[in-house]
């Protein structure tokens, strides 16, 4: 086990300790099916490559600058936004104040997916999950007192990419502020929206187009903008493990890196403006490791197309900490979570750098716990004293192997999707969507038995109940939004809008840049819907294909006996009731995040129910109407993005509406504690909380249906 | 046979509000309105498993019978994965723009281990599920041949007494269900998709005897060519097996269900397949043959059940098993022994 000359002697002094434990079992078989043993040593390191090199220098494995937090201390960079654009603004002034460096901004669901917020389809949505842009209008009010000139603004954005980065630079032009000193990051990374979060607006074609017309006119235009900002967050909060993350998100940024050059710009001046953006887990060391593996092999992938320019290949990146990670129940160890990965992240090597909130398992963060969150990172920055050390765990000989291991790993499943053509390929395939998904019912199962620990969920979990205040966002914010759209649409100049948005309709079908194209649409008012419209009559509006995977649940729980009992319990109810229970499992609105919807439709599936899906997407209407037509005898609501009070109680009319009154109604996801009274008075028969274990839900479910009959 | 009593509906929960007990005229002139709810619920009471609900199944069965037969019967089959869905909603969305009603009951597998089943194919089919003149109904294998068999062709003839005027039964294309599928519907079409010359593994001879019609799907960007090779490797195939009607060739299309281009051509070969033998009297005569096959099909299952049933059987089981599996016997000593539990020595 161990590489070392006194190898035997260690050996049994280790068995000593252990007494009847084999030595095998101190080696640890991580989620990513790696075989990590518990030491490794000055041997095992000779065999690494790349553990003699520098910071700054190729491949940049231990990051991308000389001097690291030594010379500058990472970017504290924490991503905020919701209600409207006002409220929004105060907010981030007051973080700036209160020791930020950067701005983040999460716009709602309505924005991402191109509705304004009158849309019908977007009635629980507006201003829930981010904040409410409908023109710029709204962008002048979002960035008032903030001089663009100056501050970096990083903006969440991938479907409606076009009107709201356009948005942006007008609104910097409104402010006296030209194109070329603009700083700051664009998501702009569509490929994962596909995998995972779902806030794409048009098929992968013509949206890699747009992605690349950004680039080209950022690198002329904007050259301080970062264009793209490559991210496995996203995948990582869906279930990817650190080699799927890593491996998935490099493949992506290949993808970008091909756009670009079949659109004939050349490597060096677009490849320096790709940022990176990685979720940051609990595993501490893995997540370290993740990191440093990411830089060494995007330099080593980066390095076929022969860049001139060393930051072409080199891995800048943002990390956030896991919302995943965080726990409804005993509610402030999340405080204690967030601080972890924020040290994994830091000692990662990362460039800037988010913390979640503490109260983010059951809503939106307050003015407090946002105020402990950036504390966080500051105590780290300021206090701890780790800024001098430059890659500290640089040498390390576990920290050296495990970056050894998941580059290996992650390089296996970057040439099989090289293999199959490239990442757009891959994402047509459905590879990468049911690797990550089959990972995330595989530690939903380990989580269920306790294998996998959760402090307060699955061990030494307390009854006491803290009580803390939740932001809410009011439901009149869309009615504001709804008024001042109407408003815009009186006072602009409508003639000069159809103009715009027709010149912009005839550019997406002759091939002109879309953002060069978009700008007068915006400089006329048109709004983020209006913009995203003309754009779709010639790209159409893509759908998803539901694909679910199945077995994965059962096979990962190893206590058959409790699968066997719910199995029993399922094969009876059809026996007294003439068929299984069957459960439409439905989300509705805007939000995409379809990881909990997924991952209890293949458990229920593996414990003998009959699971009905239904589309991304859905509004209450079409929900009820699956429900009655396939005549469910539950319908199973995930709600992620705070519409739950105004779309299930919608949801539970139009039921009745259409006969299906018998049909029972339960919510799971992230729901504030003091909504639940809500919800059950509005007839819901159970409320399932982030940490409910699929075989307690599954028990409940059956309780709800047995007793009620 | 309208004085059966009422019974409770199957399986329904009813959130503190108890389900009303509901009796034949219920389901009957619910569906003959074409009400969804009703449709929705009779097809509930088809699928049920409980003595008294198949009992009551076929009273509305029986009454509704003389208003079926009018509908298009059109079976789906083809490889997981092969875009059958999006091919159905494609196809149904266009029949529906042509002034017609169209009914899906889309077959999904239940798990053998577990017993439950995923059912995602109406997510596939977002378009058509939300017309009015449409209705998409998932349905669960269920553990046995029988018991899907006879709730999908039941639940068939209540989507056309229901004024359905297509009727499509999608299936997975895998195992005996799609023989049986074949053995209700005027037209089985099997759907392929372009491969790299590999088209015909993966599909059972079988499959092809029955199609009337083999359509490749995909055939769309980088895959066109593939798919005209496959077209041909298909067309070579079919004259290998014997036709199933003198007078109909099977066809080999390609469409792109995505692209929404071939599907005209598809539906255009249903109705001359249905007009070609419409007038030779062969639609007719297929019909009926279906309905005696159903018959046997029937009793097979009927006399199998009986048998698991028998009380003799059952205590001989056990027994005989373990000395199938000690290998003390033959099968086919095992089987004669189970099966003179019930016929008695001869």
């Amino acid at each position: 086990m161990v590489n070392h000359p006194r190898e035997k002697e260690w050996e049994e002094k280790a068995k000593k300790e252990l007494k009847e434990r084999p030595l095998d079992s101190i080696v640890w078989e991580t989620p990513e099916g790696i075989r990590v043993n518990p030491l490794y040593t000055a041997e095992d390191l000779k065999r690494i490559d790349h553990a003699d090199t520098l910071p700054g220098l190729p491949p940049y494995v231990r990051g991308p600058m000389a001097t690291m937090y030594a010379g500058r201390p990472w970017t504290i960079r924490q991503y905020a936004g919701f209600s409207t654009a006002r409220e929004s603004n105060e907010f981030y002034r007051k973080s700036l104040a209160a020791g930020q460096a950067g701005l983040s901004i999460a716009f709602d669901l309505p924005t991402h997916r191109g509705y304004d917020s009158d849309h019908p389809r977007v009635a629980g949505d507006v201003g829930k999950a981010g904040v409410a842009v409908d023109s710029i209008e709204d962008m002048k009010i979002l960035f008032d007192q903030i001089p663009l000139d100056k501050m970096s603004v990083s903006m969440t954005m991938n479907g409606a990419v076009l009107p709201i980065l356009g948005g942006y630079i007008v609104a910097a032009e409104e402010q006296g502020v030209s194109h070329e000193l603009l700083t700051g990051t664009i998501q702009n990374d569509i490929l994962k929206e596909y995998l995972t979060r779902n806030t794409y607006i048009y098929p992968p074609q013509p949206s890699m187009r747009i992605v690349s017309d950004i680039m080209a006119y950022c690198s002329k235009e904007m050259p301080r903008f970062n264009t793209v900002s490559i991210s496995g967050y996203h995948m990582m909060e869906a279930g990817a493990d650190t080699v799927l993350q890593t491996a998935f998100t490099l493949a992506d940024g290949l993808e970008y890196v091909r756009a670009a050059l079949r659109a004939g710009m050349d490597i060096d001046a677009f490849a320096p403006r790709l940022s990176f953006f990685f979720g940051v887990g609990m595993s501490f060391f893995m997540n370290i490791a993740m990191l440093r593996a990411a830089r060494l092999l995007w330099h080593r992938l980066m390095s076929v197309f022969n860049p001139k320019n060393p930051r072409s290949s080199m891995l800048r990146t943002h990390c956030q900490t896991s919302g995943w990670s965080l726990t409804e129940q005993d509610p402030y160890n999340n405080i204690i979570r967030t601080t972890l990965e924020c040290m994994s992240a830091v000692l990662g090597g990362t460039q800037s750098l988010h913390t979640n909130s503490f109260d983010e398992a059951v809503g939106l963060p307050t003015d407090f716990s946002a105020h402990i969150a950036r504390n966080t990172q500051l105590i780290i920055q300021e206090e701890s004293k780790v800024c001098h050390a430059i890659d500290p765990l640089g040498g390390s000989y576990y920290v050296e192997m495990l970056t050894k291991m998941i580059v290996d790993e992650a390089q296996k499943i970057i040439d099989e999707i090289e293999e199959m053509g490239g990442m757009t390929k891959a994402i047509e395939s459905g590879m990468p969507k049911m690797r990550i998904e089959e990972a995330a019912a595989r530690k939903q199962a380990r989580i269920d038995q306790g294998i996998e620990a959760i402090i307060g969920v699955n061990r030494y979990a307390t009854d006491d109940k803290v009580d803390f205040e939740v932001r809410e966002v009011p439901d009149y914010i869309r009615n504001e939004q709804v008024e001042r759209l109407a408003e815009l649409r009186k006072k602009r100049d409508n003639r000069e809008v159809e103009r715009t948005l027709a010149e912009l309709t005839r550019a997406a079908e002759s091939g002109e840049n879309l953002l060069e194209a978009t700008l007068p649409a915006v400089r006329a008012r048109a709004t983020v819907g209006e913009i995203s419209n003309a754009l779709e009559v010639v790209f159409g509006r893509f759908v998803a294909t539901t694909l679910c995977i199945s077995g994965v649940y059962a096979s990962e729980y190893r206590d058959t006996t409790v699968i066997e009992s719910l199995r029993k319990r399922a094969a009876q109810f059809m026996e007294t009731k003439g068929r299984r229970p069957r459960i439409l499992l439905t989300k509705m609105g805007q939000d995409g995040h379809d990881r909990g919807v997924k991952v209890v439709a293949t458990a229920f599936a593996d414990l003998g129910f009959d699971v009905d899906i239904s589309p991304m997407f859905q509004t209450p209407e079409e929900a009820a109407r699956m429900a009655v037509e396939n005549d469910v005898h539950l319908v199973g609501v995930s709600s992620l993005a705070a519409g739950h009070k105004i779309l299930v109680p919608d949801l539970m009319r139009r039921l009745s509406e259409n006969g299906g009154e018998e049909i029972m109604v339960i919510v799971g996801g992230v729901i504030p504690p003091r909504d639940y009274q809500f919800l059950y008075d509005a007839g819901v028969a159970g409320i399932f909380g982030p940490g409910t274990s699929i075989i307690e839900s599954a028990n409940k479910v059956l309780n709800i249906l047995e007793n009620r009959h | 046979m309208n004085n059966q009593s009422p019974v409770s509906p199957p399986g329904s929960a009813g959130e503190g509000k108890q389900a009303p007990v509901r009796n034949s005229d219920y389901y009957v002139n619910g569906v003959l309105a074409s009400d969804r709810l009703v449709l929705s619920k009779t097809i509930t009471l088809m699928e049920s498993s409980l003595p008294e609900h198949q009992e009551m199944a076929l009273d509305v069965v029986e009454q509704l019978l003389p208003h079926t037969g009018k509908a298009i019967r059109l079976g789906i089959t083809g490889v997981p994965g092969g875009g059958k869905s999006t091919f159905i909603e494609t196809l149904g969305m266009m029949l529906v723009q042509q002034g017609r009603r169209v009914a899906v009951i889309a077959v999904d597998p239940s798990s053998k281990i577990s017993g439950g089943s995923i059912m995602g194919d109406k997510t596939r089919m977002q378009f058509l599920s939300a017309q009015e003149n449409a209705f998409v109904r998932p349905a669960a294998t269920g553990q046995t041949l029988g018991g899907v068999a006879r709730k999908t062709r039941e639940s068939m003839l209540i989507c056309e007494a229901a004024g359905f005027d297509v009727v499509i039964v999608e299936t997975v294309g895998v195992g005996q269900l799609e023989t049986t599928v074949a053995s209700m519907v005027d037209f089985f079409l099997v759907l392929m998709i372009p491969g790299a010359g590999d088209e015909l593994q993966g599909i059972k001879r079988g499959i092809l005897e029955l199609a009337d019609a083999i359509v490749i799907n995909k055939a769309d960007g980088d895959n066109l060519t593939k798919a005209r090779l496959a077209q041909r490797e298909y067309e070579t195939a079919l004259h290998l097996v014997n036709p199933r009607s003198p007078d109909w060739r099977p066809p080999v299309l390609t469409c792109s269900a995505l692209e929404k281009t071939g599907i005209d051509e598809v539906w255009d070969v249903v109705l001359r397949h249905r007009e070609k033998l419409g007038a030779t009297g062969e639609l007719e005569a297929r019909r009926r043959e279906q309905v005696f096959e159903w018959t046997w099909f029937l009793v097979d299952e009927g006399l199998r059940e009986w048998f698991y049933k028998n009380a003799g059987t059952k205590t001989l089981l056990p027994a005989i098993k373990k000395k199938i599996g000690s290998g003390v016997i033959t099968p086919t000593r095992a089987a004669r022994e189970l099966l003179e539990t019930i016929t008695g020595k001869e």
